[in-house]
Formats: C-alpha cells, structure tokens, sequence
C-alpha cells in the first residue's frame, strides 16, 4: 500500500468516528456527554500538522463535523414520514446508527438512504412488532427518490397499443411492503391496523412528483410481465391465477395507460430516454439540488 | 474597488484549456432562481451547474436542464470526481459524466484538486491532498485519464482547506503548479478559497495567486464564505469581501479576463443581488480587457 493510500484510509476512518462534543450540539443527534475517543485524538496528532490557531485535533474536528453535517442534513429531509413516526429523538437515533454502520456508496447524496430500509427492518433498538412497520415507511419513502430520477421511455400512443412491444415505464417501482405504510402520510402517530402486507406502485407523476398506489396481488403479476416488456397480448393473453374478470383487466389497464405508465419498449442499441417539456406550474426544482461545494455553517 | 495593474502584460488563458470559448460573467445555476430565469429569462453571460445533480436518468433534473440549455451557455463543474484518490477513478462516474457533457455541450469541465473516497466508499467532501510528490503523480495520472476519457478540456480547482498535513513537500500553489503542468490540465482559480485556506493555514494568498500559471487559469470562482474566532469555513452563503475582491483584481492583472462566476449556495438571495455580486467582477476585468493584446469578442467565441 502506498503512503498515499494508507493516509486516506486513515483519514477516512477518522471521519467516521462518532459526532461528539460541540461539533454534535449543532446537529438534532441527541446529547451525548462522551469526548473523542483517544484512538481520534492520537490519529490527528499523527498524521495532522498543527495550525496557526487550531490544533492537529481540532482540523481534524472540521473535516469530521462537515462529514457528518452533510449526511445527516441530507438524509434527514429525505424520510419525513419515519421522523414523524419514530419521533425525532429515535429517528436522529437510527439515522445516527445507520451512517454509523457504513459509509455512503453512491456519487450522489439522493442514494444515501438505500440500505436504510433493511437497516430500520433489523434496528436493534426497535421492537420486533416496530421492524416491519420501519422498513416500509422506510422503503416507501426510499422509492419516492428512487422515482425521482429515474428514465421514462416514450410513452405510447393509442394506436400503437395493438402493435408495438411495450414495457413498463422504468419510473414506476413495485414494492411488497410487510405493513400498509402507505396509510402514515396522514397519520401524526401510529394508529391499530389490521397488520396486512400490501404490493404498491410509486411513479413519477406528470409534474415530476411522485405518486402512490396499492396494486392488486393479481395486478402485480401482470405489470411484472409488462416490465419484461413484450405485447399486450403476451401480458394478459398467458393465463394467470387467480383469473381476473375482463372488468378488472379493463380497470387496470386503464389506470396504467392513464398514469402514463406504459412506454414503447426501445428497439435496440443505446435506448434514448424520454425527457418531457417542463411543467412550469408545479415546482421546478424541488429535490434537484443534492450535491454542492459549500460546506455548512457553524452557527 | 478597482485595483490599477500593476504591469500591462496578460499571459491570457491558452485557448485549448478553454475549447477555445471565451465567456464572461456566469453564476450558478441554483434551485432557488429556476422559477424567475424560466419564466423571465434574464440576461446571464453563462450558468455553472454541479454535474453530479444532473447525471441522472431521467425526471425533473433533466427537464430544467433541457430548457435552461435551450437559452445559455452553462459549464459543468463537478464535486465528485476526486482525482487525488490513491485507488484510481471511478469509470462510472466518468461515464456519467461524460453522457452528461454530450447533453450540455460544455466547452470545458471542471472538478477539484482534492480526494473524497476509498473503495466506493464516498465522503462527499472534498478533502485535503496531502501535498507530497507522491501525490503530484497520483493526481496528474488521474487527471490525464480524465481528460483523454471525457475529450474535452479539464480544470482543476484549489479548494478551501482546513488543514495541512505532516506529510506535506511543498506548498499548495507549488503542488498545483506541479499537478497541473504534468496532467496538461486548466485550472480553475477559486480566490476565495485561497482566502480561505490563507487564514485558516497562515500564508500570505497573493504569494498564491501570484504562483500560478496564468496561461492555464480557465476559469475563475468568487463567493463569500463564514468568518469565525480562529478559522473560516468555504459556506458560500455571503457576498464576496473586499479582501477577496483584491485577490481577484491581481489574478486577472495576472491571468488577463478569464471568465469568473460567483457561486452562492446557502442562505441564497433573489437572482438580482446575486446577479449584481457578480457582475462587480467586470469593472476589473473591462480593465484587464482594454490592455490585453488579443482582446477578444465581447461574450463571443474566439477561435482555438
């Protein structure tokens, strides 16, 4: 290992150390009393030069405080719904012990909640009836990102419907969720449900808001066919059980084609993704800005 | 306030560290303003976006982008490239950057002379290299690779830092002048952030800015930044002070008008004050302009 690389190694690791002391009073990450730990102080001694005002430890401490700021501050905008389920001394909490477990993998700061729903299902912190029902709420609200930025091919037109080999949009994302997570958008507290999984659609709406909608189990199956891509013939003509009535097909398939989920499936080569005209009534650029230069203010 | 030059001569940016456009005064393209520049499509030399939040696949990113490209020249600059890593580039990101500067038509891109992850593991900073020859190598290789997979002229910008390390050969100007020379890169001159790193580490930043190679300074960032007791952090979130402004004034008697843009990030305010920061940069850069030797179209394309 070159010394370049064992100095970024070290440093990385450093920035991973829990937020303590004045750094962590800026965040909404509950009070804790616990200095640095001596493995953080002898790390900045080592490899950190003094400055004129600040010590090896404290230089260290800005890169350190920033690394956390910038995770939290953007994973906490990113699942509104958990905080208010979980509250926000438990949601900081789990945030807190999500980051801690693994670095980020992702270019982008949009990516940075992916691993929380299966993080929140085993939260050892979290009772067993509250796993389920935390990485719904969690995967749910995942996918509302997820849906964000994702291709949408050219949505087909009437009459191409008998003809073309279609597919799904790549922006409607399936999801089955072990509780109805969908119903906590309304909720300010938990509320006794009947504990029933539930299979969901969220998509990209036309003015780039995302969308979503419970899906039947039967329905499921056939928008799994469509997503191969392949004929509408192809997708309602194999049997399925159990079988829906021509008047259920008629109804999902007519909220499909109406929710703009239905694209012509790309011929070959490089597929070339749809970008719409820009809606100027709805909000133009709401979630666009995740990643920037500046770093955040102390005070 | 205007700085007389202090000599008449411009090394002028070489041409192919700019693919041989010639811009003026640009700001960053920021949520904010997207309504009021759609709607009243203001006048703006030229828009910088952040690369990473549009290599996306489709959605709303896109659809802005598209309109904002049909009315103005916008320039790429990135956060997430990290070419001092000591484990190499990502080639993803790079193929995402690159289908990007196809979308964009960019005439440079620019990213920073920093690192920020370890075996995909991303900090989403952009943090200090330590300034070694060791380093000079592994970052210039980066940089080159970069360059000849993106096909278009790369600049590499000196970021604001808070600290130095025990292991550091040289100081930064010298470690930029050495990267960048032995990537045949640009550079992207941010006098504020050498404000920055010049209070927070203890050096005098005209001795900076009057290091760098002039002919390779592409571009040119100002903003303002956060002043505490012992040390100031690059928040972007104020107007440019006067110290900075002075750096500026010296980096164009130096380099000759490079196109400049003000980035203001945080605590953002209506497009005509940001707009009006920004637009100060010309009072010294018209200066710069008139004793020039070549002096080129105003806002127009000079050839390569």
């Amino acid at each position: 290992m070159s010394r370049l690389d064992q100095l970024q190694r070290e440093f990385f690791a450093a920035l991973q150390f829990p937020l303590r002391g004045a750094s962590r009073t800026l965040t909404y990450l509950p009070e804790s009393d616990e200095p640095h730990e001596a493995a953080f102080l002898a790390k900045a001694e080592e490899i950190i030069k003094p400055g004129p005002r600040l010590s090896a430890p404290e230089r260290l401490e800005l890169y350190h405080r920033q690394y956390w700021y910038r995770l939290l501050d953007s994973i906490g905008e990113d699942f509104p719904i958990l905080a208010r389920m979980l509250g926000e001394e438990r949601f900081w909490t789990l945030m807190e012990d999500y980051l801690a477990a693994g670095p980020s993998q992702s270019f982008t700061l949009r990516h940075l909640g992916e691993r929380l729903p299966e993080f929140a299902a085993t939260w050892e912190r979290a009772s067993e009836s509250e796993c389920p029902w935390l990485y719904a709420i969690a995967r749910l609200e995942y996918a509302r990102m997820e849906v964000f930025e994702r291709a949408e091919y050219r949505p087909v037109q009437p009459e191409e419907l008998a003809t073309c080999e279609l597919m799904l949009q790549p922006h409607v994302v399936r999801l089955a969720l072990p509780r109805p997570a969908d119903l906590c958008a309304e909720w300010e507290t938990f509320i006794p449900v009947p504990l029933a999984s539930v299979v969901m659609a969220v998509w990209r709406g036309p003015h780039g808001i995302p969308n979503d909608a419970r899906l039947d189990p039967v329905e499921a199956i056939l928008l799994d066919r469509l997503a191969a891509g392949g004929t509408l013939a192809s997708v309602f003509q194999e049997p399925v059980d159990p079988e829906p009535t021509p008047e259920q097909i008629s109804a999902w398939f007519g909220a499909w084609h109406a929710r703009g989920w239905i694209a012509v499936k790309p011929e070959s080569g490089e597929a070339i993704p749809f970008v719409r005209e820009l809606d100027e009534s709805a909000d133009p650029g709401a979630g666009v800005d995740k990643m920037g230069s500046q770093s955040r203010a102390m005070d | 306030m205007p700085v007389e030059p202090d000599f008449f001569f411009h090394a002028m940016t070489n041409p192919r560290f700019t693919g041989g456009v010639s811009l003026g005064t640009g700001i960053g393209l920021r949520v904010p303003h997207y309504r009021h520049i759609l709607s009243e499509k203001p006048t703006v030399g030229w828009f910088e976006i952040i690369s990473e939040n549009y290599m996306v696949d489709g959605g709303r990113p896109l659809e802005v982008l598209d309109r904002i490209l049909d009315q103005y020249q916008v320039v790429q600059h990135g956060v997430g490239l990290y070419p001092g890593n000591a484990n190499g580039l990502d080639f993803d990101h790079l193929r995402r950057l690159k289908s990007l500067v196809r979308r964009t038509n960019t005439p440079w891109i620019s990213d920073h002379l920093c690192w920020g992850s370890v075996d995909g593991s991303m900090s989403h900073d952009l943090l200090p290299v330590p300034f070694t020859f060791e380093a000079v190598r592994k970052t210039a290789e980066n940089l080159r690779i970069a360059q000849d997979y993106l096909e278009i002229p790369l600049a590499v910008e000196n970021v604001s830092s808070y600290a130095e390390f025990n292991d550091d050969e040289m100081t930064e100007w010298e470690f930029l002048a050495e990267v960048v020379e032995a990537a045949d890169v640009g550079i992207l001159l941010d006098v504020n952030n050498i404000y920055v790193s010049s209070f927070n580490h203890g050096f005098n930043p005209l001795d900076y800015v009057n290091f760098v190679p002039p002919e390779r300074v592409a571009q040119i960032h100002i903003a303002g930044h956060s002043k505490y007791e012992r040390f100031i952090i690059d928040t972007h979130d104020h107007a440019v002070i006067d110290p900075v402004w002075h750096l500026y004034a010296r980096a164009i008697e130096r380099c000759g008008p490079v196109a400049t843009l003000l980035e203001w990030d945080a605590r953002i305010p209506s497009f005509e004050e940001v707009w009006t920061e920004a637009r100060k940069s010309e009072q010294w850069r018209g200066v710069a302009a008139d004793t020039a030797p070549d002096k080129p179209e105003p806002g127009g394309h000079v050839a390569a």
